[in-house]
């Protein structure tokens, strides 16, 4: 068992969503109840990593990280240092990776939320941000803690973005399954099993939550 | 005060109504009864009133102020009209106790925000229910805590969509009494939606029927309400 590749991994995983919390709910708060026409265009964005190889999504963030954008000199100017192979442009590519991840349970939880009780809360005298923390979270937190177990599970998972972006470097970007990968590459079976249980293990225990939670929020909106 | 509306709204294909509403009237304090069938466009008024629906043109106004009038564009956010809604199934949030129900919608905080949420919860005999939840009490206490939850923050208007439809006679009339107290010391224009003679009489001071999205008639309530005489 790699120990150094667990960690890596779980700070990874709880790195990217916790930002998947502070980026993922306006998003999804916009994507449940905004009225505009247009919003499918942006929908299909959020949704895009779902389809789209990873090795794609992988290639275009490597692109946009690297000192060929303005993006990627900027960043390397500030902290002088570049994104590409590196723990924080990880992070920002599993971010885009894993954000439907996050997005698709809060949306359908906040539009689960009863239109009665925000038109109550609006004739009350509650603007939008009132409304939404008062509200709209606490009803659908059982969708908000999905959306979290996804997005770190998806993340803990992640192989083909981790590759493009991060490559395969001990204790910085070599996550769990790109290291399940380099034991089946030096044909040592007996390490890849073991950590490849433990990840099969994890997954199950992580959707046995996500589902339980799922019943709990079912149950939440009959009472 | 007085509430003028006068408002048209198509309903389009969704909604399955074979007519548009289009209302015109005007009503002084007390108690207004909108009467009328199920589907007749009376909760529609009531949305539109709040600013929960826009009107497709007319205004809205309560004594000298305009909520909404189409020919300036002026259309003010639900938020900022004071009007009390009290829905049909009540809209109660669940998550909170009834005290925070009833004071959600006051803007203070601290003592004069527990001192206002403690007097309606006793005007309304519901102040042994604070802590409880909206699904630990019965009908009738649910009834409570959404009028005085309406009331306590001194609405210009009240809008009552049929409250009292799922409550057996004895307990609707209790509070219904109640109601009648609380708008003896506090005058506001209500707009009372109910399909129920009996609600109406007991409740209303003059009555405005509304049949398929249209004011057919209006009346003072005991001319009114049995038989239909209603002036056309």
């Amino acid at each position: 068992m790699n120990w150094q590749a667990l960690a890596l991994t779980a700070r990874l995983a709880s790195l990217v969503s916790l930002i998947l919390m502070l980026v993922g709910v306006p998003i999804a708060l916009w994507v449940a109840y905004s009225q505009r026409r247009w919003k499918f265009f942006a929908e299909s964005v959020v949704a895009l990593p779902i389809v789209l190889p990873p090795t794609v999504l992988g290639f275009y963030v490597l692109v946009a990280l690297g000192s060929d954008t303005s993006f990627g000199r900027w960043f390397q100017q500030v902290t002088g240092r570049p994104l590409a192979f590196t723990f924080t442009g990880l992070v920002i590519a599993s971010v885009l990776f894993s954000l439907p991840f996050a997005v698709h349970p809060m949306v359908a939880g906040f539009r689960s939320v009863d239109s009665k009780l925000l038109a109550a809360a609006r004739t009350l005298g509650a603007g939008k941000f009132k409304v939404y923390s008062q509200i709209v979270l606490p009803l659908s937190w059982p969708s908000l803690l999905t959306g979290l177990v996804l997005s770190f599970a998806h993340t803990v998972g992640e192989f083909g973005v981790v590759l493009m972006v991060g490559g395969n470097i001990s204790g910085i970007t070599r996550t769990l399954s790109i290291d399940i990968y380099d034991q089946v590459e030096a044909l040592n079976y007996h390490s890849a099993n073991v950590t490849a249980l433990m990840l099969l293990i994890f997954s199950y225990l992580l959707l046995c939550l996500v589902y339980g939670l799922n019943q709990k929020l079912v149950l939440w909106g009959t009472r | 005060m007085s509430v003028k509306v006068q408002i048209q709204k198509k309903f389009g294909s969704a909604k399955r109504q074979h007519f548009d509403l289009d209302v015109r009237f005007s009503t002084p304090s007390g108690v207004t009864v909108l009467f009328g069938p199920s589907g007749c466009g009376k909760t529609t008024v009531l949305q539109c009133i709040a600013g929960l629906v826009a009107p497709d043109s007319g205004w809205i106004a309560i004594g000298e102020e305009f909520f909404y009038d189409s020919a300036r564009n002026l259309d003010h956010p639900t938020q900022f009209r004071r009007v009390g809604y009290v829905f049909q199934d009540l809209a109660l949030f669940p998550h909170m106790s009834v005290a925070s129900n009833v004071g959600f919608g006051i803007r203070v905080n601290g003592m004069e925000k527990r001192r206002m949420v403690g007097n309606a919860l006793e005007r309304f005999r519901i102040g042994r229910l604070a802590h409880h939840r909206p699904a630990e009490i019965s009908g009738g206490e649910r009834q409570r805590v959404a009028l005085a939850r309406a009331l306590v923050t001194h609405p210009r208007l009240l809008l009552l969509d049929e409250p009292f439809s799922a409550l057996d006679d004895e307990l609707k009339q209790g509070i219904i009494a109640d109601l009648k107290e609380w708008l003896k010391d506090n005058v506001v224009p209500v707009l009372f939606v109910t399909h129920d003679r009996e609600e109406a009489r007991t409740l209303g001071e003059r009555v405005l029927l509304l049949k398929d999205g249209r004011i057919a008639g209006e009346g003072a309530v005991e001319e009114a309400i049995q038989p239909w005489k209603v002036s056309a």
